[in-house]
């Protein structure tokens, strides 16, 4: 077996790249939304925890974890705000974990909250319940520690007229009471979303009211799943922004459209800076010492 | 610190390139995710070594053998060219590299090529010249001299015709004129004499495990992807 075939690539965690790892680090992953990311950290840092309130995600996600012979991460079955570190861990790590919790709000799905949680109802509050969640993940970081939050930007105006596309067409096919809500349920949502994630000093000032301090936002480009360029937001000045090749399978279409996103983004992106409109986004904080 | 991601996984070489601002100072890392990513990064910093052995001033290029490697080097200061960098505008540049490569190159005992080397891979101040890039760096035969401008001359051609392949008159000239310079004072057991363009593609395709390359050859180097005709075409130019 030749080194080609004995490696596993994990390029998609580049995004970890903006955290300086230590060898003793100690890092948790909140919801463990992407497997990479988890196993990146695992193999830089003397400890990780991947922490899901999904036993089924969990079970899968072990399975990696032999495949990649990970054997310093260790996987809790626990409930997103339960403080299960005291000012021990160097490093948090959380991947679309706040998306996820707003989009099972919408949904009114409850896999993430206890049943004590969800009783009662003043505390099922969109907002409590994120700022319980980052409050916990300020108690378990060390002082000094980081934090790593990366989000899809939901103001890209095609998920946005998809989404509203398919609400109004539902809307206006056939009038119904619940169709009504659903749409008013879409409003809202869009609203909580462009509070907490998109509004340019939304999530910095949740951050800071936790006392988190050096914010650093980045720009991701294409997604935060797989990061090809980032662009830390206090330094545009000097990066330079070159539209990363999309990826495109065969067929003239494809690559046609892909030449527009490539030109659209250079237009945006390159002539009038509108890096708010970026795909994703990358935060990094830390506790203060 | 601050990190920019400049690329990741560029030709599935399983590497991100960083740029890093600290407080006082900017400085390039290149983070490897995987083993194979250890062993390019790892080559690289084989090159820049070897380039810097004897180089006039102190260089430091920091390898941090973590489970996956970081090199981290430095910002140099001077000229810098674009990856699509073309001939017309460049003439002086490129007889002052191949001068510089005649003069490096040849005095060596050990021969090395850098592997991909191109307009873009150099930085260029008033007093010295600094060569970036080493992913592909190995030890070969000086019976291949010149590769690395063979390349570079090509990589050149290639944007300047904007992938037809046709020059002008001026850059035909040109061009003639950087192999003479090249070949002046060569030995005359040279592989890549006579036929230099289609000579350098063979060695790329016959010693391609040499490069540390992790994709298809012909989707890296646009040498080895291009068609025989043309490379014969331009021979005869270089040649006649």
């Amino acid at each position: 077996m030749t080194l080609q075939d004995n490696f596993i690539n994990l390029s998609s965690a580049a995004g970890l790249g903006l955290i300086d790892f230590d060898e003793d680090d100690i890092a948790v992953d909140y919801g463990c939304m992407f497997f990479d990311s988890l196993v990146y950290a695992s193999k830089l840092c003397k400890k990780t925890f991947g922490i899901n309130p999904s036993y089924e995600r969990l079970k899968t996600l072990q399975k990696r974890l032999v495949e990649e012979e990970v054997k310093n991460c260790d996987l809790v079955n626990a409930n997103c705000s339960e403080l299960l570190f005291e000012e021990k861990v160097d490093c948090v790590i959380i991947n679309c974990f706040l998306e996820q919790l707003l989009i099972e709000i919408k949904h009114n799905k409850t896999i993430y909250f206890n049943s004590k949680i969800r009783s009662k109802k003043e505390d099922n509050n969109p907002e409590k319940i994120r700022i319980r969640f980052l409050q916990t993940v300020y108690k378990g970081l060390r002082p000094g520690g980081t934090l790593y939050l990366s989000y899809a930007n939901k103001l890209r105006f095609n998920v946005f007229l998809l989404l509203s596309k398919f609400e109004i067409m539902s809307f206006f096919s056939s009038f119904s009471l619940k169709n009504a809500l659903s749409f008013f349920l879409l409003i809202k949502t869009i609203y909580l979303f462009f509070y907490y994630l998109l509004s340019r000093k939304g999530l910095g000032k949740l951050l800071k009211a936790n006392g988190f301090t050096d914010i650093e936002k980045h720009a991701v480009f294409p997604d935060h799943k797989y990061p090809l360029k980032i662009i830390p937001l206090s330094k545009l000045g000097e990066c330079s922004f070159e539209p990363v090749q999309y990826q495109y399978r065969e067929g003239s279409l494809r690559r046609i459209s892909a030449g527009i996103k490539r030109r659209v983004d250079m237009l945006i992106f390159n002539k009038f800076k509108l890096f708010e409109l970026s795909p994703s986004f990358i935060i990094t904080a830390k506790k203060a010492s | 610190m601050l990190y920019e991601l400049i690329t990741n996984n560029i030709h599935n070489n399983n590497i991100a390139l960083y740029k890093c601002y600290n407080a006082n100072k900017v400085f390039y890392r290149k983070a490897a995710f995987s083993h194979w990513g250890n062993k390019v990064i790892e080559n690289e910093k084989k090159g820049y070594d070897w380039f810097y052995e004897n180089s006039e001033t102190l260089i430091e290029i920091g390898l941090r053998k973590k489970y996956f490697y970081e090199l981290d080097i430095p910002q140099f200061k001077g000229k810098k060219f674009p990856t699509e960098s073309i001939i017309s505008g460049n003439e002086k540049t490129i007889e002052m590299i191949i001068d510089y490569y005649k003069d490096r190159w040849s005095t060596k005992d050990v021969f090395a090529i850098h592997g991909d080397l191109a307009l873009c891979n150099f930085v260029i101040d008033d007093k010295n010249i600094k060569l970036v890039d080493w992913e592909h760096f190995h030890y070969s035969d000086k019976e291949y001299f010149g590769y690395d401008i063979i390349n570079m001359l090509f990589i050149l051609i290639y944007h300047e015709s904007k992938r037809t392949f046709r020059l002008n008159k001026r850059n035909s000239d040109f061009l003639k004129k950087c192999y003479m310079q090249l070949i002046e004072g060569v030995d005359s057991s040279n592989k890549l004499l006579e036929k230099p363009f289609q000579n350098a593609k063979d060695y790329l395709l016959k010693f391609a495990y040499r490069f540390v390359i992790n994709t298809n050859v012909n989707n890296k180097f646009v040498l080895s992807g291009s068609p025989l005709s043309v490379l014969e075409h331009f021979d005869s130019i270089v040649t006649k």
